[in-house]
């Protein structure tokens, strides 16, 4: 099936959606129908993936002179699979918020843009041109401003909304440059172009004379690549949008953080692999902000007091295990470790999320306190729930474990040669740890009842359901247990995968596998030995429980950007009135005095005035005739 | 010829017998007149006659009209804007004077800056030019914002003065110009322009850039704008924005750029940085503006920040961006100005640090208007806004003139960081206008504390909803002065004109290559001129 049908099903069933924003049950029909149909037909072109091949687009290419912009897309085998995970979680996500959005005044806006905002992933994924990634890139961040911000009614939504599209705008800065100045080194934003320009070392002569890409100018573009990444994919220093866009609707987040968005960095960076691995500075960056990454965001997600939020840092944790098999792997090797993690992470971590939304309505609100022992009350949320955890722990054989094999195998090889490799492995062997004891200490939290010796205080929940009688909760969950059922599944067998051959990849040793199986025990131990008596998070953060819930603090110091941006911002606008229209202003008084000056000059009621005018004009002729005589 | 016949005659006649027309008959001729207008335009795109007749024969001034695929899209462009400003005057005609006189000038200004994008001799330019003055005039002091008198004295004035100004070193530019080429014809310009020595055209690119800069406005010359915005009403922003602003970017195509190119490439370092001065520094008042339309003001100063920048690196990419962001920022700011200024008719004022019903809530059709504005505003893919500032980047990355790379470097930085300060306002103005809580009967009482609720959230929480973005300061100025009517949904002209803008928006985003095959074979032809 060709790519355009893909995009062009999702772009249809986001128009459509729009028109039929009166007619709930019709909306429901477009989205669930379309977002179906077009994970078939993304499953059927993975079964049927062939080697990289270049396809037109519908519409024309643009030239413009020196540059041109072909606009064309592409599939290849790895390009296929992350495609179905795409409309594979798409469709899930349109399933499951038939019922979870089931009253909701605005669903049929809420399910188009979800459809666009597949489009755009699917988009990205398929572009064979700068310019269209980039396209795809822009417009998922304004969906993601649309989803996160979809009960606007709430202030904190609205607050949620606009930071997460302002950091990642910023971000962008560094994508935009980094675009520009690749296609305009290269001449075209085709894909191949852009290698074939940028990849390669610079060949020099004898005498000096060096032919190929520039590389400081490249490492300074694949570095300002980068920076657009680490905001999509919220890194560090931009990591703290993504926790707070939790205020969106939960099959929003689970689309958001499972296949689109945040992974659309690793993606992008793929597509790129052949120029990136010749930037070694631009590695660095990712390495070191990955590894920093991954670690804080796995400690962060241990001392959540908000399930929801332990998700999003476990995503940010997630992302950066795959940012950091492209930062170091190996030239050779090539990106496909990372691409397997995104695969596989887009699985379970859908599941993880549509999960605790089911458990979330049960118990009313998302916080640790309020889900203590919710899985005793919802059997199935409680099984499902715990193979992604599993799954996320990155336990062997399961589709997370086989991709964290992976990704390990993949920076072992990148550790022994130059780069980042060294430092990103030992922060992937803690986080390998940290990993097991959050997933444990959910599971702890959903699995073990309620014991009175803690306070179940005013937990500020994020997930703003409102709170429904069982009645209307059980309305038309079949669908959406059906969709659990699925992903579970696939998060089972899911590693099956590797049987199509659609990831070249490394072959993963045992030794490594024998290494996380005792990591993974150590960090499941360690959760267990820790709540034996409540929760491990509770335990493990103390009293320092906020500064968990603010992520140490980040947030502060963007407001503290915000507000020297909006400081200089005044300044700005008092120099706009006062000076420049100061000068304007001055002109007028100006005309106005001397204008005033000129008239009392020509009263005839002075005769000083005209002494003095038939003086100036004698001196005037005078000069004239000096010239002119001259 | 009847392109222009049409609407000069038509608004002409208007004002001078149009005085006891009501309110419907005049809109109604202005519209069928605007109408007729339009088709005439759609022949003169497909057809491009051409006009030369004597006309000063004594000077050797001849009225010479033509159209190339330069001119097309901004005739297009105007006659579409044309029916839109005649189609909102059915539904609404602000008071201050007869609907006559309000229709005719709204005609005569259309009528003028077709002249102006049509005509062929450099003199003949200069009067089309300066037609559009009087009229806008009139539409800014005498149907301007009821409200305040000497504002909108102080606008109309400001503005009469300061273009005029601006003219007036445009006219000697021309003046210089056709004394020393010889002739006033603008293709034959082209080739003797070419010829002067480089002092004497970088003289008269001097003259001619800071006289239409004032038009445009390229920073530091913008200061006529927010206050003309302001005080014109609904049709004569969206003119002003739409039209008068292009006017600007066209002369300083047709005059310094392609006549006197030398002159110009040496001033062009210059004309960019001030572009990207421009950006910076309108999107960051916009980022603290409490009036709306001076917000939507300031961000033209931004937009067309974009457009000069592309212009100055003087390549194709450059000119092809300057020319659809041109464009598209018409028909962005034409629909805000439609959303806002209907805002401001039924509302008074439409000052941010006031709390008003979230749009999104009692006005979904004006709220979609409006988002999408905003969203094209910022710069979003798909939308119209995106393809000028991603290919003025572009072209700013890679200038004609490689000795001042650096510069043109540091500009596209500067422009980058402007698209983030965009971002910011376009959205501090949604957050404070379409978003919201859905205002109930008992709006006092609630608070953002017990958001957990969908159907109960109500309420006038301030909390984090006030100026400054990402901060919370407390607002002072609750809305106890006045209730605003909730009523504020489009209705009639003013949803068809709106929905017609956001097509254009639409369509000039996803298929930029219908504009952009139009102007490509006079692009290439005008920079084949280029030394």
């Amino acid at each position: 099936m060709n790519p355009q049908v893909l995009i062009f099903t999702m772009v249809f069933a986001a128009i459509a959606g729009l028109l039929l924003k009166r007619w709930h049950a019709a909306a429901r029909a477009v989205a669930v129908g379309t977002s179906g149909f077009t994970a078939i037909a993304a499953a059927d072109a993975m079964a049927r993936a062939t080697d990289q091949q270049t396809l037109g687009w519908l519409v024309p290419g643009l030239d413009l002179g020196p540059v041109s912009l072909p606009l064309d897309l592409g599939t290849s085998r790895a390009t296929a699979a992350v495609a179905f995970a795409v409309a594979l979680v798409a469709a899930a996500v349109q399933v499951y918020s038939t019922w979870y959005l089931r009253d909701d005044d605005r669903y049929p806006t809420f399910a188009a843009t979800v459809s666009l905002f597949t489009a755009a992933m699917l988009l990205l994924v398929h572009s064979h041109d700068l310019v269209l990634t980039l396209i795809g890139w822009e417009v998922m961040g304004w969906c993601s401003y649309l989803l996160i911000g979809h009960w606007s009614r709430k202030p904190s939504a609205r607050r949620a909304a606009y930071k997460a599209f302002l950091v990642t705008r910023v971000a962008d800065i560094g994508f935009v440059l980094g675009t520009v100045g690749l296609i305009a080194g290269a001449g075209t934003s085709s894909l191949e172009g852009v290698i074939a320009a940028w990849g390669g070392a610079p060949t020099c002569d004898p005498l000096g004379q060096c032919t190929g890409p520039d590389s400081v100018l490249r490492a300074i573009l694949l570095t300002l690549l980068v920076v657009g990444v680490l905001g999509k994919s919220a890194q560090v220093p931009f990591q703290d949008w993504l926790p707070d866009a939790m205020e969106g609707p939960t099959p929003a987040s689970a689309l958001i953080h499972a296949a689109t968005m945040v992974a659309a960095g690793t993606v992008v960076l793929a597509a790129l692999f052949p120029v990136f691995a010749q930037a070694e500075s631009a590695r660095w960056v990712l390495g070191v902000s990955t590894a920093i990454t991954m670690l804080l965001a796995a400690l962060l997600a241990l001392g959540q007091s908000d399930l929801k939020r332990l998700l999003a840092w476990s995503t940010v944790s997630q992302v950066a295990i795959m940012l950091s098999a492209l930062a170091s792997a190996p030239a050779a090797d090539g990106p496909d470790a990372g691409l397997f993690h995104l695969w596989s992470h887009a699985l379970f971590k859908s599941l993880l999320f549509l999960s605790l939304g089911l458990l979330g309505v049960v118990a009313g609100g998302t916080a640790a306190s309020l889900l203590r022992g919710v899985g005793t009350r919802s059997r199935l949320g409680r099984w499902t729930f715990l193979i992604g955890l599993l799954s996320l722990a990155g336990v062997p054989f399961l589709v997370g474990g086989l991709s964290k094999e992976h990704v390990l195998a993949e920076v072992y090889a990148g550790a022994m040669n130059r780069g980042p490799g060294l430092f990103v492995l030992c922060s992937l062997l803690a986080t390998v740890v940290v990993t097991a004891a959050y997933s444990t200490r959910a599971f702890l939290v959903i699995a073990q009842t309620a014991n009175d010796e803690e306070p179940a205080a005013d937990a500020a929940s994020t997930d703003a359901q409102p709170n429904r009688t069982d009645a209307v909760r059980r309305q038309g969950r079949g669908p959406a247990s059906a969709v659990l059922v699925t992903l579970a599944l696939l998060t089972l067998i899911g590693g099956l995968v590797l049987v199509l051959d659609l990831f070249t990849l490394h072959e993963a040793s045992w030794i490594w596998l024998a290494v996380t199986v005792v990591l993974i025990s150590v960090g499941c131990g360690l959760a267990f030995a820790l709540g034996r008596s409540g929760d491990p998070g509770v335990r493990c953060a103390g009293r320092h429980g906020h500064r968990f819930d603010t992520g140490f603090g980040a947030d502060t110091a963007y407001r503290a950007l915000a507000r020297a941006v909006v400081a200089l911002a005044r300044g700005v606008a008092f120099l706009d009135t006062e000076v420049i229209d100061g000068f304007v202003r001055g002109s007028a008084v100006a005309a106005r005095v001397s204008g005033g000056r000129l008239d009392r000059a020509h009263r005839a009621e002075r005769p000083r005035n005209g002494a003095w005018l038939v003086v100036a004009g004698l001196l005037a002729l005078l000069a004239l005739g000096v010239f002119a005589w001259r | 010829m009847l392109l222009l016949a049409v609407p000069l005659l038509t608004g002409t006649g208007l004002i001078v017998v149009g005085r006891r027309f009501s309110r419907y008959a005049a809109a109604w001729v202005a519209l069928t007149a605007a109408a007729l207008t339009a088709g005439a335009a759609g022949v003169v795109a497909w057809q491009r006659p051409t006009v030369d007749a004597a006309w000063l024969p004594e000077v050797g001034v001849r009225l010479r009209l033509g159209v190339d695929g330069i001119s097309i899209p901004l005739v297009l462009l105007t006659a579409v804007i044309g029916v839109l400003v005649t189609a909102l005057a059915t539904g609404y005609v602000p008071g201050g004077g007869s609907p006559g006189t309000y229709a005719g000038c709204l005609l005569l200004v259309e009528g003028g800056a077709l002249a102006t994008f049509v005509a062929g001799d450099a003199l003949l330019f200069f009067v089309a030019f300066e037609l559009v003055l009087v009229p806008m005039w009139v539409l800014i002091t005498r149907f301007g914002d009821p409200h305040d008198a000497r504002a909108r004295a102080d606008a109309g004035q400001r503005f009469v003065l300061y273009t005029g100004a601006g003219s007036t070193l445009m006219l000697a530019g021309i003046l210089l110009l056709v004394t020393w080429a010889g002739t006033s014809d603008l293709s034959a310009l082209v080739a003797a322009g070419a010829g002067l020595p480089v002092g004497r055209q970088l003289t008269v690119a001097l003259l001619l850039t800071v006289g239409l800069a004032v038009k445009v406005p390229v920073w530091p010359l913008h200061t006529w704008l927010p206050s003309a915005h302001t005080a014109a009403p609904t049709g004569g922003s969206v003119l002003l924005a739409a039209i008068l602003l292009k006017m600007g970017t066209y002369g300083l195509i047709r005059l310094p750029f392609s006549v006197v190119p030398e002159g110009f490439v040496r001033i062009s370092p210059w004309l960019a940085i001030a572009g990207g001065l421009g950006i910076l520094w309108g999107s960051l008042v916009c980022l603290v503006e409490r009036d709306l339309k001076r917000l939507i003001a300031y961000s033209s100063v931004a937009h067309m920040g974009f457009v000069i920048i592309a212009m100055a690196s003087n390549t194709e990419a450059g000119l092809q961006a300057a020319l659809i962001g041109n464009l598209a920022h018409g028909v962005i700011s034409a629909l805000l100005f439609v959303v806002v200024g209907g805002l401001k008719e039924r509302w008074g004022s439409v000052d941010l640090d006031r709390s008003w019903p979230a749009l999104r809530e009692v006005a979904p059709h004006r709220g979609f208007a409006l988002i999408l504005g905003l969203a094209a505003a910022l710069g979003l893919p798909g939308l119209a806004g995106f393809w000028g500032e991603f290919l003025a980047v572009l072209a700013a990355w890679h200038p004609a003139d490689p000795m001042r790379i650096v510069v043109f470097r540091t500009v596209a930085v500067l422009a980058a960081v402007g698209g983030v300060l965009a971002a910011g306002y376009c959205l501090r103005v949604a957050r404070l206008l379409w978003a919201g809580d859905a205002p109930t009967e008992t709006s006092a009482a609630a608070d953002a504390k017990g958001g957990a609720r969908l159907d109960a959230a109500a309420g006038a929480g301030l909390d984090s909803e006030t100026a400054a973005p990402l901060d919370s300061e407390a607002g002072e100025g609750l809305d106890s002065e006045t209730v605003a009517p909730l009523d504020v949904e489009t209705r009639g002209a003013e949803r068809f004109v709106a929905g017609v803008l956001a097509l254009l928006i639409i369509t000039l985003g996803v298929a930029p290559w219908l504009v952009l095959d139009i102007t490509h074979p006079a692009v290439l032809a005008l920079l084949g001129g280029l030394p």
